[in-house]
């Protein structure tokens, strides 16, 4: 294929390609790869591969948001449903039904992907045909009411204590193979890597979804709906493709979140304040660019591991007044406080307005 | 064929949920369950009738509308509190004065949240408005920062709400069990239903509004300064769910800074039942989901939820845009 | 050479340049509209012509030039403001309350429900007698020629010194082009009008003044006679020939 003979499209497909390794962010990404992949041996402290893992998994699930609300413009609020079908299916396999071997494991995970795969696409076929609002208040009001039968189902989902478990073999916390420079190979040290890898290659996963051809037709859609409709494009259907595929790879997030944690409940899978923290999440970082979500993961998980510290700091310095005690402890409080702020100050997230800014810089 | 199908389905649907579970219920339960049913009905419109006016009219969609609710819980909390204190007219005997302390305590819910209403309308909502995705990121701010709020101001923890004496219990009429309380409710939600009725039929008001919930732009094309229906509309469908909330608070004797959270997902499949932007729709929907809860608690007590989501699966599948058209 | 004799103009638009969005819709639109005078804007689809009509009416907000009327700015007001000026407006969607009777159409239209609005209000009927009939039909069951003679109809409610008109015989069926057209000429004495038309015979025949629109500039401009016997100006820019 010589270069001279290739149509418009096919040139700027190859530039893009070329582009890609020479473009100054790919760099700090293959660092930023490097820092997740030696973290456990930089910091000896639990509570840092914590923060850093869920980091990455949330980082995974703010892009799956991204993929259907910064690439193909349309709202889900009920997207940590899928999250949640994840979380419970590694759960109740594990918990519940005492299936723990590698293979159900396996297993756990795929009938989660598939049934979130079909949830979603049922639940589009519904609601996006209408108008795309719609389809925000109905995935609303699923995730809810998924919530509320999960608190009531107790003898399949544990209610509203939830399930407890252990992973199997070598992933389970009392595992220990002996030390590896100077670090002691457990089974969270392995699970670490694991859920580091999976997350990886849905990221992968995702990239190649949004710069594939109907990765292109669902921007097409999000820009201009009645263009592409006129150019023949059925949208509602790609807009239905999109949120099966990022439910699905919501799910896979929910049940390495599960295997992480050890522990279901519907308070730490499906409730409405995780929807919000993606949803802040996505403000911080930016709609249209997965990288974004990694920012956003980061913000939001570091602020919500030192926070509490800060408050007990600030208690013990005030008077023992009640009502300013809990001014000072509602430090959620400021942070909507923050969020809106950061709403009306940076419609295109903190991480788009500052791409905005350079890249505002380099023309001039 | 199709347009006469249409406007017989949301009577037909009534009928049947009305009708079909006497097969199943005895007589005397019916009743005890329909008065508790058209009570939640009741409860919800006062709820999904301001967030689907809101949307309506503003095209705004309000995720904060359920921490108003709780607003308005908590202020008739307080103000009953403190009337009776003063006065003593919760817990005395005289029906005249139980029902005074609670309508002045609804008064004081829906006026304190009118205003915050009116607040919120100009801070928060009106840099966002004309895009759906930063209303909701914004009112899902506004709504933390209120839920917040009521932690710092009253505490965190769930208060019991006190309930006037004489609307406690029940009387009994030829054998069925019709408690006092629910009675109120209907009779209360009736009459508000009334009230935003007769002014959106019967008032010039009311007809601008109506036109607005139509076309907007055209409303202000016509020399009327649409923002300040706006705030107003927006205050009035607080203020609704304020009242909602302090009803509520009474019906299920307790408060707690997330009860916004729980009622705000009802609110939302009334609306869409009942169709954005329709009052009709939003009470009968309201009263659709009300019932059909009821009765399927009573017949197959995990299955209540069920029912409510079969209710708008049915309903979009039929009728994607909800059973009453905007601005009916 | 036109000779506008003494009158001054009622509105002056200069210069004006108007974004949607991204897109640069009006680059440059100039004129005058004389009392006494249908003013009509012609172009292709796309020239701008809506737009201008939305500009002035303050739907959109020009970032470069003025609009004056009666001597008093109003390029920077809000829409409420222009209306209580005097100024109607009738969009190419009509803008009609569909779930509204024809009765609350025309009292939402009203600034004031007065004396001189139930007057003025008698004095429409008289023009447009079908409007009398369906008084109490929701707007929703006109038929399309009815529904274009209620949304011209219902501005006129007010003291209005300007109407602006967006493409009135868009989906009409002649005979029902045919009323407009005498009901305009009635109305003409009453009120200014600027008509933005596609259709060339009806503005032929309400036009006196009339400003050619390509690609969101002014163009052209003269009397309707002139453009009339101008077979070239026709061709280019409104694609008709004859």
């Amino acid at each position: 294929m010589s270069k001279e003979n290739l149509n418009p499209v096919q040139t700027f497909r190859l530039r893009e390609k070329e582009d890609r390794f020479r473009n100054p962010y790919f760099f700090l990404r293959i660092l930023l790869l490097a820092f997740f992949l030696v973290t456990p041996f930089l910091f000896r402290s639990f509570e840092i591969l914590d923060v850093v893992l869920k980091i990455i998994i949330f980082s995974a699930l703010v892009a799956s948001y991204d993929v259907i609300l910064g690439y193909t413009g349309i709202v889900s609020l009920g997207h940590v449903l899928y999250f949640g079908i994840g979380c419970y299916f590694v759960g109740i396999f594990m918990g519940k039904l005492g299936w723990t071997s590698y293979s159900h494991l396996t297993l756990a995970f795929l009938i989660a992907i598939v049934i979130s795969g079909i949830l979603s696409v049922l639940i589009g076929l519904f609601s996006l045909r209408i108008r795309a609002i719609f389809f925000a208040m109905v995935t609303l009001a699923f995730m809810e009411f998924t919530f509320i039968l999960s608190s009531q189902l107790r003898s399949i989902t544990g209610g509203e204590d939830g399930i407890s478990f252990k992973l199997p073999g070598i992933l389970a916390i009392d595992f220990s193979y002996g030390k590896f420079l100077g670090v002691e190979f457990t089974g969270r040290l392995i699970s670490y890597y694991l859920i580091l890898i999976l997350s990886l290659i849905l990221f992968l996963l995702m990239l190649r979804f949004v710069h594939s051809p109907v990765g292109r037709v669902l921007q097409s859609i999000r820009d201009n709906e009645q263009r592409s409709i006129a150019l023949g494009y059925r949208t509602y259907l790609f807009q239905v493709i999109a949120s099966s595929f990022a439910s699905c790879v919501a799910a896979v997030t929910g049940g390495c979140f599960a295997m992480w944690v050890c522990y279901v409940s519907p308070d730490s899978s499906l409730s409405v304040s995780i929807m919000l923290d993606v949803l802040l999440m996505v403000i911080v970082g930016g709609m249209g660019t997965l990288y974004g979500g990694i920012f956003g993961a980061a913000f939001l998980m570091i602020t919500r591991a030192f926070l509490p510290k800060l408050q007990t700091l600030m208690a013990s310095l005030l008077p023992g007044v009640p009502f300013a005690i809990r001014l000072s402890e509602r430090w959620l409080f400021y942070f909507g406080l923050l969020f809106i702020l950061i709403v009306y100050f940076f419609p295109k997230g903190i991480v788009g307005t500052a791409q905005e800014i350079f890249s505002k810089r380099k023309l001039e | 064929m199709n347009p006469k199908w249409r406007s017989w389905l949301p009577k037909l649907a009534v009928i049947v949920i009305f009708l079909l579970p006497i097969l199943l219920i005895s007589p005397k339960t019916y009743i005890t369950l329909t008065i508790s049913g058209l009570a939640m009905g009741m409860l919800l419109f006062l709820v999904s009738s301001g967030f689907s006016l809101i949307f309506g009219f503003l095209s705004v969609l309000n995720l904060a509308h359920g921490a108003l609710f709780a607003w308005g819980a908590y202020i008739g909390f307080s103000a009953f509190s403190f009337i009776n204190k003063w006065t003593g007219w919760g817990g005395s005997n005289s029906i005249f004065s139980n029902i005074l302390i609670f309508l002045l305590a609804l008064a004081a819910a829906g006026i304190g949240v009118a205003i915050i209403g009116v607040v919120t309308e100009r801070l928060v909502i009106r840099p966002v408005y004309g895009s759906h995705l930063f209303q909701i990121f914004i009112t899902v701010g506004a709504m933390t920062v209120m839920e917040e709020l009521i932690r710092i101001i009253w505490g965190p923890n769930d208060e019991p709400m006190p309930v006037p004496l004489s609307f406690i219990g029940s009387w009994d009429i030829f054998d069925v069990v019709v408690s006092k309380y629910p009675l109120i409710v209907i009779v209360i939600g009736l009459i508000l239903y009334l009230i935003v009725f007769t002014i959106l039929r019967r008032t010039r008001l009311g007809m601008i509004v109506r036109a607005g919930v139509e076309n907007p732009e055209m409303v202000q094309v016509m020399g009327h300064n649409i923002y300040r229906y706006f705030t107003g509309v927006f205050a009035a469908g607080s203020a609704l769910a304020a009242i909602g909330g302090g009803m509520w608070a009474t019906f299920v004797k307790s408060i707690h800074p997330a009860m916004g959270g729980e009622v705000i997902v009802f609110a939302l499949v009334v609306a869409i039942i009942g169709g954005l932007g329709s009052m009709t729709g939003s009470m009968v929907g309201a009263l659709m989901v009300g019932l059909s809860y009821n009765y399927v608690a009573y017949l197959v007590p995990k299955g209540a939820l069920g029912i409510t989501m079969l209710l708008l699966v049915i309903i979009l599948s039929i009728r994607p845009t909800g059973l009453f058209p905007e601005g009916t | 050479m036109e000779a506008h004799l003494v009158a001054e103009p009622i509105l002056k638009v200069e210069g004006i340049h108007t974004f949607i969005g991204k897109h640069h819709i009006l680059q440059g639109v100039s004129f005058d509209v004389y009392p006494g005078k249908v003013t009509v804007l012609l172009g292709r689809n796309g020239a701008g012509k809506t737009t201008t009509l939305r500009s002035i009416m303050g739907l959109l907000s020009p970032s470069q030039g003025t609009i004056l009327f009666q001597n008093q700015a109003i390029h920077h007001m809000k829409s409420f403001e222009i209306a209580r000026l005097g100024i109607g407006f009738v969009p190419e969607d009509r803008g009609l309350f569909n779930l509204l009777t024809v009765e609350e159409n025309f009292r939402v239209a009203m600034l004031q429900e007065d004396e001189g609005s139930q007057q003025r209000l008698e004095f429409i009927l008289d023009i447009f007698p079908d409007l009398k009939r369906f008084w109490k039909a929701k707007a929703g069951v006109l038929s399309g020629g009815q529904k274009q003679m209620l949304a011209i109809a219902r501005p006129l409610v007010n003291r209005n010194e300007l109407l602006l008109i967006d493409e009135p015989s868009k989906g009409l069926a002649p005979i029902a082009i045919e009323h407009l057209i005498e009901a305009i000429i009635k109305l003409k004495e009453h009120t200014m009008i600027i008509l933005v038309e596609q259709n060339f015979y009806m503005a032929s025949r309400l036009g006196n003044d009339f400003h050619l629109f390509d690609d969101g500039r002014t163009v052209h401009k003269g009397q309707m006679e002139e453009l009339v016997a101008n077979e070239e100006l026709k061709k280019k820019y409104l694609g008709i020939s004859g």
